[in-house]
This record gives C-alpha cells, structure tokens and sequence, in this order.
C-alpha cells in the first residue's frame, strides 16, 4: 500500500470531521452571537484572557463532542486509531475515547463558566456567584476523577507526551511568569489577575501538548 | 534508536493495530516506535522481544543513534 493509494480513504474522514467540527463551530459562535445581541451577554466587559478563554473552551467543547459523538460507534474509532478503516474498535478502545471526550468537553465548560456568568451580570449577585462555584467545583471533582482514570488507562507513549508537555509548560511558564512578577513589582508591566494567568497557562498548555503529540508521532 | 519493529511485523504480515493489540499499546506507539521517534520502555522492550522470540538486542539497535 502506498500513500497515493492511501489519500482518498483518509480524504472522506478527514472532511466528515471538518464538517461536523464546522456545524458545531459555527452553531456555537452563532448561539454566543446571539446572546450578544439579545443583551443575554455583555461582550464590552470581555477583558483579552475572557476572550482568550471563550475560544479556547468553545474549541475544548466542539472537540469534546465531536470525539464523544464519534466513540458511540466502533468503526468510527476505528478509523480514529488507524485512518485505513479496516480497524473496528474494541469496546475498551471506545471507552477510552469516550473518557477522553469527557475529559476535554468538562475543561471547556469549566473554562467558560466563569467568563459566561461574569458576563451575564453587571453585579454578580452572591448567591448566583456561590451557585456557579458549587457547580463549578463538582465539575473540577469529576473531570479530575475522568482524567486521572484517562492517565491509568494511558499507553506508555501517551503517558510519556503528557509529562514532557508538564515539563515544558513549567519551565516556560515558571520563566515567564518570574519575568513579569519582577516587571510588574518595578512597574514596568501592568498587572495581572489569576484568570489571566490561568488562560496564558491553558493556552500554552494546549499549544505544547499539540508540538509535542506531533514530535511523537501521535497526532 | 534503530529497530526492525517494521520488518519482523511484516514478515508475520501484522497491520500496526495488530501488533498494537499484542503488545497492549495504541497503534501510534507501535507507529512512533517505528519511526524512531519513540524509544519504548524497558518493559515494553522485552515484551516486543518475547512476541518475535528475539532478543531485545537484535531488534534494537542502539549503536545506530
């Protein structure tokens, strides 16, 4: 089998899964768009992280369901672990796909929250504050018991990419991060708030694991 | 770190999620080990060596790095 003969087969998937990710892309920006207009959300109070968030978690989530949608049929995953399409998933495969798509759908609804809520109220009022930290708490226990059951069932190499993005992401970041606590004691930079932080740590976190899943040969 | 992952599958005509499925790895480990872009762990190592009766050493080939 040559590549040649391989590029229409890996084409068809390739373009269900565009399409699919376009469909729940779009509807997603099309309901927030409309939430703006209707006055539902206020976007003139999105600082450059709550906007940095919303795409960031709108991404987690479509990637979430489309992935979870996928792992409901064995073939699909088939596809998923080995684009010939001759491969039909096991049960275990396809749960484990199933986790995975639980695990990255809830760090998107944990991420959007915070800037949802924040931006529906112009005072956030403290029982709906509590409220949303109570909701979001639950979700952080069960994405946190999904993730860790994800990093049990792991292979050797996936395991090996999670901790070399772990690595990389703290001494990057913990440089950056020093560089600016000492700007901003000299001020020499604007300050930062936690959420900020949080959003550039996400953000990086995202943008190394996807170099360092591609360096391994897993993307 | 060279193998010969590739050629002792083939010879047994295994597809990579076949030989994934013996070794009870995904199929990209068995892809990125052999591209050389994974070095697989001591225990993965042997039992790569007892599932095609080799050596470690004849499969891997660390001189070559």
């Amino acid at each position: 089998m040559n590549a040649v003969s391989e590029t229409p087969r890996n084409l068809v998937p390739r373009l269900i899964l565009a399409g699919v990710g376009l469909l729940f892309g779009g509807g997603l920006g099309y309901l927030v768009g409309r939430l703006i207009k209707s006055g539902a959300l206020d976007a003139s109070r999105f600082g450059w992280s709550d906007s940095l968030a919303t795409l960031i978690a709108a991404s987690l989530v479509v990637i979430g369901l489309i992935i979870g949608l996928a792992s409901f049929s064995r073939k699909a995953v088939g596809r998923m672990i080995d684009s010939s399409g001759t491969h039909v998933a096991t049960p275990a495969q396809a749960s484990f796909y199933m986790q995975q798509a639980i695990v990255i759908f809830l760090a998107g609804v944990l991420m959007a929250a915070p800037v949802v809520t924040a931006a529906s109220f112009e005072v956030i009022p403290m029982v709906v504050a509590s409220i949303v930290m109570l909701v979001i708490l639950a979700i952080f226990l069960v994405q946190t018991v999904y993730n860790l059951v994800v990093w049990r069932r792991s292979d050797e190499l996936l395991r090996r990419v999670t901790s070399e993005t772990g690595a990389v992401c703290f001494w990057v970041l913990q440089g950056l991060l020093f560089l600016w606590a000492a700007a901003e004691k000299l001020e020499l930079a604007p300050k930062l708030t936690a959420w900020d932080i949080m959003t550039v740590l996400m953000g990086t976190y995202l943008v190394v694991a996807s170099i360092m899943s591609a360096r391994r040969g897993l993307s | 770190m060279k193998n010969r992952l590739k050629v002792l599958r083939a010879e047994r005509d295994w597809s990579q999620a076949d030989l994934a499925d013996r070794l009870e790895v995904s199929r990209q480990t068995v892809n990125a080990i052999e591209t050389g872009k994974y070095d697989p762990s001591l225990p993965l190592a042997f039992k790569i060596g007892r599932l095609f009766e080799q050596p470690i050493e004849t499969i891997f080939d660390d001189e070559a790095a």
